[in-house]
């Protein structure tokens, strides 16, 4: 007897999708989600402890204690790692889940990034490959996902690049000063350039409001609701059916089998203090299981759900569970203005170029550049001072005196060229506050990553002398493991069981009711945040999944 | 909440330390800008375990001071006070450190930062100061 139709483990970009479509072909759900639902004042202000500056902790879950990982660095020594440390790789946990604390900006991929094998063969070491579906089946799923939760953008911008049968619901967001600096940089090299779009209404837009352009978009809430995540529309919408139960504060242990080793349900465990871990077990059953968790937990879930059926884990007979974790190097660059270019609006990001997404000589894929989200003084102060100026004295002062306020910030996503090496297994050794092995993170990009993003960095560079500083600087990280925030591809869609997880609607291979509707399923990340990718996959997956409840 | 913190290190020392690294002109040095109330808080708090570290660091630069200059930190000319602390940042120091002069000098700096430009909530950057000198608010919050 089953409780429900669809249980779905992770209520982020994918899972509340899943659970609005579900719920609104009139199917019951169960949606848990290991963190809470956070109010404003929840996430609040904390220049230190945030998502995006994480310091001494953060503003979103999970909680610091009770849910450690292990990272093993390039060197092969692994440590414990806490959620607000760099290596962890946290993405929030909390309803909406990143859609909550992020920058929402919402990039379509570009046809290419589906092709990526095709396009430009596979490196020595890497696993690139091809996805299953291309660019036209998802396009109009990417339009459903702008108009659904509601974008901001220019669509004629970039749409001989990126080809779309309607606009956005919603004009992009205003230029500032530094918009129009880049503009006449880009103009003069002669480069593609567009408005940024983001996940952020311009205007009034489904009964919220319009954004009020305070200084604080990526790694906190929204104080007029205007930043559209999945808690502030899809998952409200499936709550209104009445065929949408949501469960907070509940963490899935494992997925479980019958005697013949299907899938029946899962067994979870609810905390409502957050940190004791003393919660009772509970089972719930249902007639599909979708795992929307993002790419390290879904992966950590499925490798946990061992049995003597699937002794290597759900979905793993091939080892491919947990492979070709990936997420995106950030090179950055900064210049000098001789003018003020910060006009304190908000959101700050507003001009990109795709010029370089693909198509560099002698290097695989590429990725957007964009100016950037304003920074707090804090974030301004560790991130973006020139290599050369003392990190203290009147010298540094000066400079922050005079210079935040001129100082132009490029940054941008370079297309992660995936290897199996970079990857989540489950450590015994380690447990999180309920007794559940934890993930363990190793590896690195491809070198070839590496190779783009440095060209990527003087690309920012080249653009900021075009834009008129004298001045400039850069930096990018090298050969690090991606993933953090734009975690994606441990469960990767193909047609092959052998060399991927799912098909191409996210089902795993060999079992009829199990889904993964997240980041996981990426076979590559696109040289773009990936947010709306998921979103697209996850209303394609889903009208799959109600036809097959039907 | 300085209380504490003076328990364990020379209030003086601190104030003339943080006080070198953002010094005061028109806008608030780190001390009148309530740096040391945000160490307190902080060396109370998530830093609780580096407390003792960072307590033996302060002291190790009166120790320095009174080697290299005769005389504590905080009666040194701002010439003496820059070239000790910048022995102590390149680790070319000539008294006998317990701790590794570098790490503390990097979480020095890195507190001192955090106390002077982030949010007044968490005990330092009085009156928004930091956040109008550079432009980031236009007027303090009130």
């Amino acid at each position: 007897m089953n409780d429900y139709d669809a249980i779905i483990v992770g209520s982020g970009a994918g899972g509340g999708i899943v659970a609005c479509v579900l719920a609104e072909a009139g199917h019951r759900v169960l949606l848990l989600e290991r963190g809470s639902a956070l109010s404003f004042s929840d996430v609040g202000r904390d220049h230190l402890r945030n998502q995006r500056l994480s310091i001494y902790g953060h503003n979103a879950g999970p909680e610091i204690t009770g849910n450690p990982r292990v990272f093993v660095d390039p060197h092969g020594r692994s440590r414990v790692v806490s959620p607000h440390e760099l290596d962890y790789h946290n993405n929030a946990a909390c309803v909406g889940g990143g859609t909550r604390v992020y920058g929402a900006q919402a990039w379509r991929f570009h046809p290419d990034d589906f092709q990526m094998a095709t396009k430009y063969g596979v490196p020595d070491g890497s696993s690139l490959a091809d996805w299953p579906i291309t660019y036209k089946t998802l396009e109009p799923f990417y339009e459903r996902a702008e108009w659904e939760l509601g974008a901001a953008g220019d669509g004629s911008a970039i749409s001989d690049q990126i080809p779309r049968q309607r606009n956005y619901p919603m004009p992009a967001v205003p230029a500032s000063p530094q918009t129009e600096a880049l503009a006449k940089g880009a103009k003069q090299l002669g480069w593609v350039m567009s408005p940024v779009p983001l996940l952020i209404n311009t205007e009034e837009y489904q009964g919220r409001a319009a954004c009020v352009q305070c200084k604080y978009c990526v790694g906190f809430a929204c104080p007029s609701d205007a930043k559209n995540g999945t808690q502030n529309t899809v998952i409200p919408r499936a709550l209104a059916t009445g065929n949408c139960e949501l469960q907070t504060n509940a963490l899935v242990e494992r997925i479980d089998v019958d005697e013949r080793g299907s899938i029946t349900g899962i067994t979870y465990l609810i905390d409502a203090s957050g940190t004791s871990g003393t919660g009772q077990r509970q089972a719930a059953r249902s007639r599909v299981v979708i795992v929307s968790a993002g790419a390290i937990e879904s992966a950590r879930l499925l490798l946990n759900s061992r049995s003597s059926f699937h002794p290597r884990g759900l979905g793993n007979e091939y080892d491919i569970v947990g492979r070709n974790l990936q997420g995106h190097l950030y090179p950055r660059a900064y210049g000098l203005s001789s003018t003020k270019v910060f006009n304190g609006v908000g959101p700050g990001v507003t001009i990109a170029t795709t010029q370089f997404n693909h198509d560099n000589t002698g290097i695989i894929g590429g990725g957007m550049l964009a100016d950037d989200f304003i920074k707090p003084p804090i974030d301004f102060w560790y991130d973006s001072l020139p290599p050369d100026l003392s990190r203290w004295g009147s010298a540094n002062k000066k400079f922050m005196r005079d210079n935040f306020t001129r100082v132009m910030h490029i940054r941008g996503p370079v297309q992660d060229i995936p290897n199996p090496e970079g990857r989540v297994t489950v450590e015994s050794d380690v447990r999180d506050k309920w007794g559940i092995p934890v993930a363990r993170l190793s590896g690195t990009t491809h070198s070839a990553t590496v190779e783009a993003a440095e060209f990527m960095r003087e690309r920012g560079e080249e653009w900021l002398r075009a834009s008129g500083c004298e001045r400039v600087w850069s930096a990018q990280p090298g050969l690090i493991l991606s993933g953090r925030q734009h975690q994606a591809g441990t469960c990767r869609m193909g047609k092959d069981p052998k060399t991927s997880v799912t098909d191409e609607w996210g089902r795993v291979h060999a079992h009829d009711n199990l889904f993964v509707v997240d980041g996981s399923l990426h076979v590559t990340n696109g040289g773009f945040n990936p947010v709306l990718t998921i979103m697209a996959l996850a209303f394609r997956s889903a009208d799959h999944i109600a036809r097959i409840l039907r | 909440m300085q209380a504490r913190l003076i328990h364990l290190m020379d209030l003086k020392t601190l104030r003339a330390v943080v006080d070198c690294l953002i010094p005061p002109d028109d806008f608030a040095g780190a001390y009148e800008a309530g740096v040391c109330d945000y160490l307190a808080r902080l060396f109370q708090t998530d830093m609780v375990e580096q407390r003792d570290f960072f307590s033996a660091g302060i002291e190790a630069i009166d120790a320095e001071a009174t080697l290299r200059f005769n005389g504590p930190f905080a009666a040194l000319t701002p010439d003496q006070q820059t070239l000790i602390l910048q022995a102590i940042e390149s680790g070319d120091v000539a008294s006998a450190w317990v701790i590794p002069p570098q790490r503390f000098f990097e979480m020095l700096v890195h507190t001192t930062a955090e106390g002077y430009y982030s949010d007044p909530q968490q005990g330092g950057n009085r009156g928004s100061t930091s956040w109008v000198m550079t432009g980031f608010e236009e007027r303090a919050e009130s």
